[in-house]
């Protein structure tokens, strides 16, 4: 057994949209602190800009970041005091797991497509559009898969409404 | 006249077997809000009490996030 107690963590955080490029930067910070003291990434999800469905501190958009780690108290503590005075940080939420998940989440998936929707709608700002296109290119044949599951699933839902009624 | 045939309703989660709700599914968290953003009572959907319990923290913790409204008129 190790000495130090180590615990499983989901970690997801908002970053302001202005701040989109620091992104990158601060999840290379974040892993240097965790692998420091021997912590351990299982699983680090780039969501990227995504519309809020409400919004905060007059932001509309937000990059999302999700992680799964497993780290000790102490780190987990630098982390969340990392959140706190980052100021790009607008919101992080922490909960603990009790093992390691890896399969990648539902809304990586779902992602790809609203990014799509969105370049063929054209109301993309400019700043925008140079970061998205490089990974859109690979995820296209996911797209159209997922949109095919979409639909049945919204189809049940309007049923189910019904039903109720 | 008043014996409306209902179908039979059943806990989606309970048939299918869940580990756990991921509050990262909205597709699936979306089937038990109402129009306005609230859940679904289980007396109206069905869920078992304990898959009700993990529903509610897993809509809370994504409303927390921003990936769904907590209702439906959040000024602009």
């Amino acid at each position: 057994m190790r000495s130090i107690e180590v615990r499983h963590y989901e970690i997801v955080f908002l970053v302001h949209p202005d701040q989109s490029e620091q992104v990158s930067g601060m999840i290379e910070r974040y892993r240097t602190l965790i692998e420091a003291k021997d912590g351990k990434i299982h699983r680090l999800e780039d969501w990227g800009r995504r519309q809020l469905a409400y919004p905060i501190h007059k932001i509309h958009k937000a990059h999302y970041v999700l992680m799964n780690i497993e780290c000790s108290q102490e780190v987990l503590d630098e982390l969340t005091s990392a959140f706190r005075f980052n100021d790009a940080v607008i919101r992080n939420l922490v909960i603990v797991r009790d093992e390691a998940v890896t399969e990648p989440s539902p809304l990586i998936k779902s992602k790809d497509e609203r990014d799509e929707s969105m370049r063929r709608g054209g109301s993309d700002d400019a700043t925008e559009g140079a970061p998205a296109s490089d990974e859109s290119i690979e995820d296209e044949p996911a797209s159209d898969e997922e949109e095919a599951t979409a639909a049945p699933s919204d189809a049940a839902a309007q049923a189910s409404i019904a039903e109720r009624i | 006249m008043s014996r409306f045939f209902r179908r039979r309703k059943f806990c989606r989660f309970t048939a299918e077997n869940v580990k756990e709700i991921d509050y990262k599914d909205l597709a699936v968290l979306k089937n038990y809000l109402s129009e306005n953003g609230k859940i679904v009572p289980s007396r109206i959907t069905g869920t078992k009490a304990r898959y009700q319990r993990q529903l509610s923290t897993a809509i809370k913790r994504a409303r927390l996030l921003a990936l769904i409204p907590y209702c439906d008129s959040h000024h602009p």
